[in-house]
């Protein structure tokens, strides 16, 4: 069943964005970040390019603070980088415009939010072989503004036309609902409510390993797709009952209190007007065919 | 009530800390958005507020995120980390330049600006820029028979006027009401050493049910599963007592301003519902003065 939406109607247009490098805070070059339990940690974070993390790979075990698989790309000037981190779309086409990788075309598989502002882009490990810092990234991107034609009542966000078609979904009493590997209690959100809901990520609260292993939800892997409880996110994200966000996962997990694997939300409707079923297996490194 | 609790009190530094008052700031097109889209223009951060203190409701007002009384700030940023860090709940506060000089305030909390209390009389006199001082005290303080607790932001006086006592083993803390803490929001990005985090009152019939929407600011608080030592985390057997700061907000996943006090574990830190844990009553400040 093809879902009946407005993309005929949408603009595709060019956002870039250069290969981000990795950064830490400045001196008297503390280098430490304070895990949930105050125990100071160095690892790997966010940004650059990384090399043995895709989509399709394990959100949780690495020992590095959420870490943005693939390649991380962002804009120096402010106001360019909010463009470019609420244009693009998940599922949205990457080429690369720059240097020795010219040409090579990738795929967006996330977004990060506040302190970091950065969009995630999946390309071939050969292809990010190639690569450098700095590289220019074009982002044909396509979705913003997608309606659901028989379901006005759902909001997309960072949602390209090509994902939607691929999503696994069905039609049960109405109301449209789609199949997600987990479904994450509202409890559970961490780091992104109250921000923005049309760039960044919402993460999960991943402190108490207990808490997930019941849910099964330490399984995680870069690219399901997966439910959040309870979460409205037309505009920021928050609670309210009856509402639900199903986003992808978009980062791994880290650390810090309240940052968890990362969440982009794709879809939202309060008042149980959208719906996830048990899917497992979603993940769009399949969904969207991704080269490893 | 504290009698029979030791402290390190005698052990801690006081310090002056300063800041500026504020002017209100806009985002360019000055819109706040509420959970369906529509968008509002509401005063409420910044500046001096005149008719909302400590003690007052945090629900209700045609404003957003409404700082009582003064709110200052540093303009130069590693000294205005120093003035949020340092700062505690209670402290004493002066004000060194113009009209109101030498007029003497209170602490009631931290937002992206501290938040201090005068009586009606000085505000009058207060102007943007004016300079005020704190004398910081309680960073460091500890209770020595409850070293597994951990205090953020807590002045010594405002120690002594908690109402702490020792029930079954357990430091107990009279709060006005428990939360939910699914419905803690904005501010999980953020350390818990910085600021607060705001409860998410989009649910509205929710706050109705349970009462929340009866919050005042300065009324003392308590959350279960909530570890705040290093950050805001969802942790079973914790437990986190907070601090309503300012009022509600339209916007989805914000709400009334929730500033962590105390964290611990929830077998050496318990609550007890008292409704008048108020820090504007506790300190005799604000609406109770």
């Amino acid at each position: 069943m093809t879902l009946a939406t407005n993309a005929a109607d949408l603009v595709a247009v060019s956002v870039a964005g250069e290969i981000a490098h990795p950064g830490f805070p400045g001196l008297p070059a503390e280098p430490y970040r304070l895990a949930a339990d105050g125990t100071p940690f160095l690892l790997p974070t966010y940004g650059g390019i990384v090399y043995n993390v895709s989509v399709g790979d394990r959100a949780f075990g690495w020992a590095a603070d959420c870490i943005h698989p693939g390649v991380s790309i962002r804009r120096a000037d402010d106001l360019g980088n909010r463009g470019l981190n609420v244009y693009a779309c998940v599922g949205n086409a990457a080429t690369v415009m720059t240097g020795a990788a010219q040409g090579a075309k990738g795929c967006v598989t996330g977004k990060s939010g506040r302190f970091s502002e950065q969009v995630i882009v999946h390309f071939a490990k050969a292809d990010r072989r190639r690569m450098a810092v700095g590289d220019q990234i074009l982002i044909r991107s396509e979705g913003v503004g997608l309606a659901l034609a028989d379901h006005p009542e759902i909001a997309c966000k960072s949602l390209s036309p090509s994902l939607l078609a691929a999503l696994p979904h069905r039609v049960a009493d109405g109301r449209l609902e789609f199949g997600v590997v987990a479904t994450i209690p509202a409890h559970l959100a961490g780091a992104g409510l109250g921000l923005t809901s049309e760039g960044g990520s919402l993460h999960m609260q991943s402190t108490d390993r207990d808490a997930l292993a019941e849910r099964g939800l330490d399984r995680l892997r870069l690219g399901d797709v997966v439910a959040v409880e309870n979460t409205d996110s037309r505009f920021n994200h928050g609670y309210l009952r009856g509402a639900l966000a199903i986003g992808v996962v978009g980062q791994t997990d880290g650390p810090r209190a309240g940052y968890g694997p990362g969440l982009t939300v794709l879809m939202t409707a309060p008042g149980g007007a959208l719906g996830a079923y048990a899917a497992p297996g979603t993940n769009i490194a399949d969904l969207l065919g991704l080269e490893a | 009530m504290t009698t029979n609790l030791r402290s390190n009190a005698d052990t801690l530094v006081e310090m002056a800390v300063a800041g500026r008052i504020s002017q209100p700031a806009m985002r360019p097109n000055g819109y706040l958005h509420g959970p369906d889209g529509k968008a509002t223009v509401l005063p409420g951060m910044f500046g001096i507020a005149y008719g909302a203190r400590v003690g007052d409701r945090a629900f209700g007002w045609a404003g957003d995120h409404v700082e009582p009384g003064v709110s200052i700030a540093h303009p130069n940023e590693r000294a205005d980390f120093a003035l949020h860090y340092l700062t505690c709940i209670g402290n004493g506060a002066v004000v060194t330049s113009g009209l109101a000089k030498g007029a003497r305030g209170t602490v009631t909390g931290e937002h992206a600006r501290l938040l201090i209390d005068f009586e009606p009389a000085v505000l009058e006199r207060l102007t943007i820029g004016d300079q005020i001082q704190i004398e910081a005290l309680g960073r460091g303080l500890v209770l020595l028979d409850f070293p597994e607790v951990e205090f953020k932001k807590t002045s010594p006086r405002l120690l002594d006027g908690l109402g702490l006592r020792v029930e079954d083993g357990r430091l107990t803390v009279p709060v006005v009401m428990e939360l939910p803490i699914e419905i803690m929001g904005s501010g999980a990005e953020l350390n818990a050493e910085f600021v607060d985090q705001d409860l998410m009152s989009g649910d509205r019939a929710l706050m109705a049910d349970l009462g929340i929407d009866r919050m005042r600011l300065g009324d003392l608080v308590a959350i279960r599963h909530a570890d705040h030592r290093y950050g805001r985390s969802w942790r079973a057997g914790y437990v986190s007592v907070a601090l309503c700061i300012h009022g509600d907000s339209v916007m989805t996943g914000h709400g009334p301003g929730i500033l962590t006090l105390i964290t611990g574990p929830a077998d050496r830190l318990g609550f007890v519902l008292d409704p008048q844990a108020n820090i504007a009553q506790r300190l005799s400040i604000g609406a109770a003065a």
